[in-house]
């Protein structure tokens, strides 16, 4: 018998109004894959990647993550289904007015107590998990710089060490690239591909450029008029 | 080209004359309306021409400022400023939690957002004055109903504020943060509150500056500060003690308006 999959969708559907936004999406990804999704712009990849994550509550369908049900998780268990899957999306995303450090302690908040949140005193763990992600992602000597003084690239890194310190075994991903120069936007995908070989994240992303998607992923899904194939 | 009797032909089309009727009738209402003001308010320039002497009078009498009894004034500055400190924090205290309810992204339902908003709206609507003027009957003449007065009108002012503050919170953050598994208070925490800080402390401060501004009246009504001496002075016609007020107030305002527009622009 084989390991459950990371993640697995079926029939998720979405619809606004007149326009069925995402029909019927399915897919499995298993650990240690690092899957893209491919599609233009207004195909429905943000659309997937919100209804996966219930920030967008999709009309139908199932996901699993691991071992648990997502779809139907409410409340307390819907954030602690959450905690499973680490996101980056395209405009970064961080709390400008905190440090890089800071923002990767934001991956702990699911664990820790709210007093603690709310005095900023994190437990050991939580501080070495997050510079040990912040190592990962080569902005050690960043720590302290307010995230609204970093680069395009490096945010999208403290980004990925956010989701990295959530300590998630999926790692979902909105467009990673899509605001950043090709050189940097290499840099960042190809870092997502050592995390899945090495840690073997289940990495999913979405991406509207061939090239990216043939460099860096395992494999290629297309995304065309709402309809995942 | 359009020539002349097309537009002549145009004017004359029925609806463009009904608009012209229109529009004349609403010129009509206006200037009737406009008139109508001018008689309830009871307008002369005959009683301002009559007067005017007297004011003049008054003018002269009013130079030198009269500042012999300047520790009370200075006592009656600093309580009015006082008023406003604590007046406002206290409002601040109220209006912390109903902000929360009243902002479209951190009210837990509807069905509190829209009662939440008629309170602070009617809160808003009445001035700290006519509080007062209710605290006083209540509490006593004295600085403390002033205080009270102010906290209760600033309370929906600064929750009105803060709440449409907490409206212009980047949403990305948020989401990312609620993906780490937190929930609403911890997000609340450790996301929103550092986005919106700085606006939230200017306009505390901005409503500071504004009571402090504001408050000086309320001394008429018996509610302590600068107010009550202004009022003394008036009735008995001691003008140049007046003046002496007068200049207190302008020198107090100006030192805190600037003391806050200071610190504002360092926030922002």
């Amino acid at each position: 018998m084989t390991a459950p999959a990371a993640l697995r969708i079926t029939g998720v559907s979405k619809r606004y109004g007149e326009v069925q936004a995402l029909s019927g999406a399915s897919l499995t990804l298993r650990a240690g894959e690092f899957v893209a999704v491919l599609g233009p712009s207004g195909s429905g990849k943000s659309t997937l990647f919100r209804c996966i994550t219930r920030l967008t509550e999709p009309d139908c369908g199932e996901i699993f993550v691991g071992a648990h049900t997502l779809h139907n998780a409410q409340g307390a268990e819907l954030a602690r289904r959450r905690r499973d899957i680490g996101v980056v999306f395209q405009q970064f995303n961080l709390i400008r007015r905190r440090t890089a450090l800071e923002n990767v302690l934001a991956g702990r908040l699911g664990n820790v107590p709210w007093w603690r949140v709310a005095t900023g005193m994190f437990c050991e763990r939580d501080m070495a998990l997050a510079m040990d992600a912040l190592d990962a992602v080569g902005l050690s000597a960043q720590r302290h710089q307010r995230a609204d003084t970093l680069s395009g690239g490096q945010q999208q890194r403290v980004a990925v060490a956010r989701a990295l310190a959530q300590e998630s075994h999926v790692l979902l991903a909105d467009e990673p690239v899509a605001s950043l120069d090709p050189e940097t936007a290499a840099s960042v995908l190809s870092l997502m591909q050592t995390l899945a070989r090495s840690r073997g994240l289940a990495v999913l992303c979405t991406l509207h450029q061939p090239q990216y998607a043939k460099a860096y992923a395992d494999r290629v899904m297309q995304m065309r008029e709402g309809r995942l194939s | 080209m359009v020539s002349l009797s097309d537009v002549r032909g145009r004017f004359n089309e029925p609806r463009g004359v009904l608009r012209r009727l229109g529009f004349a009738a609403a010129l009509l209402i206006g200037v009737a309306f406009y008139v109508a003001c001018l008689n309830i308010a009871d307008i002369s320039l005959a009683k301002l021409w009559a007067g005017l002497p007297r004011l003049a009078g008054w003018a002269v009498r009013a130079w030198p400022p009269d500042f012999s009894e300047w520790p009370v004034l200075l006592h009656r500055a600093a309580e009015t400023v006082a008023m406003a400190t604590v007046g406002v924090s206290l409002g601040a205290f109220i209006a912390a939690p109903v902000c929360l309810l009243a902002a479209r992204n951190t009210t837990p339902s509807v069905w509190l957002y829209h009662p939440a908003r008629w309170v602070l709206n009617g809160l808003r609507g009445i001035d700290s004055f006519v509080f007062a003027l209710i605290f006083v009957a209540a509490v006593g003449l004295g600085p403390f109903a002033g205080v009270l007065g102010i906290a209760v009108h600033s309370a929906g002012s600064i929750a009105k504020l803060w709440s449409e503050a907490i409206e212009t919170a980047e949403a990305g953050p948020i989401e990312a943060v609620t993906m780490s598994g937190a929930g609403r208070l911890k997000v609340f925490l450790f996301a929103l509150l550092p986005d919106v800080m700085p606006q939230l402390a200017s306009s505390l401060l901005y409503l500071w500056e504004f009571n402090v501004r504001s408050s000086t009246v309320l001394g008429i009504v018996g509610a302590g500060g600068i107010g009550q001496e202004l009022k003394n002075s008036m009735d008995l016609l001691q003008f140049d003690r007046l003046f002496a007020i007068l200049l207190v107030i302008l020198a107090m305002v100006t030192v805190i308006d600037g003391l806050s527009a200071m610190l504002r622009r360092r926030l922002l």
